[in-house]
């Protein structure tokens, strides 16, 4: 067992998990989307994103683009949020959620991709 | 040089066939277009309108072409319809005669020539990766670029036979192979196949003539001083001539059935490990044939039998000479002048030989006489030699112990030379030291690759084969042999294979040992499993399994894990 792969494991997992749950829920209903959800999401991410780098090797480059491709969609969604925070008493219009949620769920994918190498690359390395 | 010259034929040709259509072409619609642009026509309220030069040309494209989307801009006048008729019956007839010329320009032989050796030429200079040249496509050819294309080695390949460049073109190699029919021994084709580019490795002649090929190599010769020449030849005044030019590697199928035949008698388990290295069919690594010593009987006293017969007398066994040209043979025990049949077969004393070479330059008559021997003597030991490949059924159910087929051996020989020229000075090692060295490396390998057939490769400690391992011995740490070799997957594991040699400094290190420590610049000969090879390439590309492999330790690989390990460290 390696430490680095554990925590890297936990943290990126960790991360898939929150986006998961800022997403779930109905796609457009502010109600469904918990702020603190995103933004927690987007601090593991940067965290794993960190953990990467200096890693020299081809899946090593991979699972740092695939973060970094996370983290730029969850910024961006947090980015839409703070400037259309405004547009009703209770926060983003049905619009505007519409499109933080879209962001948030491209990030979800992205952060799927980077779970699937790192097992598949755990399960090569077989060890 | 010769690239710009091709093109300049294709153009050439084009141009030269193209010249008249273009300038009718361009006649007919000058004429029309200014007819069209200088006729007075009505617009929707009956005003003289005159049609623009771009509406004139708009007009007569669709109309000369056959399209007519109608009367633009307005309604013609009779005047104009009548321009019309004209300018559709110069137009349509103007087009088919260009058309038809570049149909008959597509069909002109000169024509596809220029193109097919434009497009080789092409090909080849898009190569990057390393390429053989190879020259003759025929049995010995082919054979080669299969094992080649099993090696993911590329070949370029010239024939003058537009037949065999069709069949190369049909062929599914795992790697793509440019082909040229062509005549190799001009040199302006040598050069489209790619004979000056940095990444050529080397040329192989193969063609059925002493004469061409060592013309193909004088010339290979001269276009590139340094290039790598391996040439078929078997008549001694060709050889001599090759010898004279210097760094040839020259390729005598006699001589290598001589020498083949020679190392089945003296030395079996290297014979075997040799035919199993080259994945001869049957054979197995271990299971040596054994070539009896006694009464021989040689049929067939040719450039072959010659050879044969030499070796023979080397090692200790005068045989008796069947050939009806056979002139009188020192150190023979007989010669009987006849065309091998039972008769002269009992005469030369078949009942008590063990052993019969069927050796003439006839598949029929070679069939023949193992047929003969077969009904009296069955449990003799047949020697056969196969002139064509394509023999190879009846060769299978005559059930010979050794077949000597010409194409296959310089295949064989030449594909040796190509994975690595360590190849044969290991062979050549292995016979002066004897067969106890060999059946021990023998059992070597079997204990690592077990019943599977023996890949041969090359590693090359350079920067883009085997970044890791030269990064790794840029810092000054040591690299042992038997490190690289572990198994990743299961560190105290090694991978299936063994090193035959290790090329340092045009010095070769033979049977080198797991305590070895790599120097930049080794070139390691490996014998194993395919798998292994692309294990190890991985390994040796790779710093953290390298550092994995060496160390057993997986090393943090991103900077925040290297600093805590590099703090934990340092306050202990």
């Amino acid at each position: 067992m390696n430490l680095e792969r554990v925590v890297f494991g936990f943290v990126i997992i960790l991360g898939l998990a929150f986006t998961f749950a800022f997403v779930i829920g109905d796609f457009d209903n502010p109600g469904h989307h918990d702020i603190w959800m995103l933004t927690i999401a987007i601090l593991i991410n940067l965290i794993a994103t960190g953990l990467k780098l200096g890693d020299r090797s081809q899946v090593g480059a991979l699972l740092l683009a695939s973060s970094l491709v996370a983290d730029v969609l969850l910024i961006a969604a947090r980015v839409v949020w703070i400037i259309r925070e405004q547009e009703t008493a209770l926060g983003p219009s049905v619009e505007t959620m519409a499109n933080i949620v879209s962001l948030a769920a491209g990030a979800l994918l992205a952060s799927i991709v980077t779970v699937v190498i790192l097992v598949g690359d755990t399960l090569i390395s077989r060890r | 040089m010769a690239t710009v010259s091709d093109l300049d034929r294709v153009s050439m040709v084009i141009l030269r066939y193209m010249r008249s259509p273009v300038f009718v072409l361009i006649i007919v619609y000058a004429i029309g277009i200014t007819g069209m642009a200088l006729i007075p026509g009505q617009d929707a309220d009956g005003n003289v309108a005159y049609m623009s030069l771009f509406h004139a040309f708009y007009f007569f494209t669709f109309t000369a072409t056959t399209t007519g989307f109608g009367e633009i801009p307005h309604d013609f006048t009779d005047a104009q319809r009548l321009w019309a008729i004209l300018c559709i019956y110069m137009g349509v007839i103007a087009w088919l005669y260009a058309i038809g010329s570049i149909f008959r320009l597509m069909q002109n032989p000169h024509f596809l020539l220029a193109l097919n050796e434009h497009r080789f030429a092409r090909s080849v200079r898009q190569l990057r990766d390393p390429f053989f040249i190879i020259c003759g496509f025929g049995d010995t050819g082919s054979l080669l670029a299969r094992g080649l294309s099993d090696h993911w080695l590329r070949g370029v390949i010239i024939d003058t036979d537009p037949d065999r460049i069709k069949a190369l073109r049909l062929r599914d190699y795992r790697v793509s192979m440019p082909g040229l029919c062509a005549d190799p021994t001009v040199p302006r084709h040598l050069v489209d196949a790619g004979i000056r580019m940095p990444n050529c490795q080397g040329i192989v002649i193969l063609t059925s003539k002493d004469d061409i090929n060592t013309r193909i190599a004088v010339m290979a010769r001269l276009l590139n001083p340094g290039v790598r020449i391996l040439c078929r030849a078997s008549s001694p005044r060709h050889i001599h001539h090759l010898e004279s030019l210097g760094n040839i590697t020259i390729i005598n199928p006699f001589e290598i059935f001589a020498q083949l035949l020679s190392m089945a008698i003296q030395s079996p388990r290297l014979h075997n490990l040799n035919a199993s290295l080259v994945r001869a069919p049957g054979v197995r690594l271990g299971d040596p044939i054994e070539v009896p010593t006694g009464d021989w009987i040689i049929c067939g006293y040719g450039r072959m039998g010659r050879w044969l017969y030499r070796h023979f007398v080397d090692n200790g066994i005068s045989p008796v000479v069947i050939d009806p040209r056979a002139e009188d043979i020192e150190g023979a025990a007989r010669v009987i002048r006849a065309h091998a049949n039972p008769e002269s077969l009992r005469e030369a004393g078949l009942e008590h030989a063990v052993g019969v070479v069927a050796g003439t330059d006839d598949d029929h008559v070679n069939l023949g006489i193992l047929t003969s021997v077969a009904a009296i003597k069955p449990d003799v030991f047949t020697i056969v030699r196969q002139n064509r490949h394509e023999n190879q059924l009846a060769f299978d159910a005559v059930d010979a112990k050794l077949v000597l087929q010409s194409s296959l051996t310089i295949a064989r020989r030449v594909l040796k030379h190509l994975i690595s020229p360590q190849v044969q000075l290991f062979i050549e090692y292995l016979r002066e030291r004897g067969e106890d060295i060999c059946a021990q490396t023998v059992e070597r390998l079997r204990r690592n690759i077990g019943e599977q057939a023996p890949h041969l490769w090359h590693l090359r400690i350079e920067e883009n084969s085997a970044g890791a391992v030269c990064e790794r011995l840029a810092a000054d740490l040591p690299l042992r042999l038997g490190e690289i070799r572990r198994d990743p997957h299961q560190r105290d594991a090694s991978l299936p294979c063994i090193a035959f040699s290790i090329m340092r400094a045009d010095q070769l290190v033979m049977l080198p040992g797991d305590d070895l420590l790599l120097v930049e610049g080794d070139d390691i000969l490996f014998c194993g499993t395919e798998r292994s090879e692309t294990l190890l390439s991985a390994s040796a590309n790779n710093v953290y399994t390298l550092d994995y492999l060496v160390t057993g330790i997986d090393q943090p690989r991103g900077h925040v894990f290297r600093w805590l390990q590099q703090r934990a460290a340092s306050t202990g």
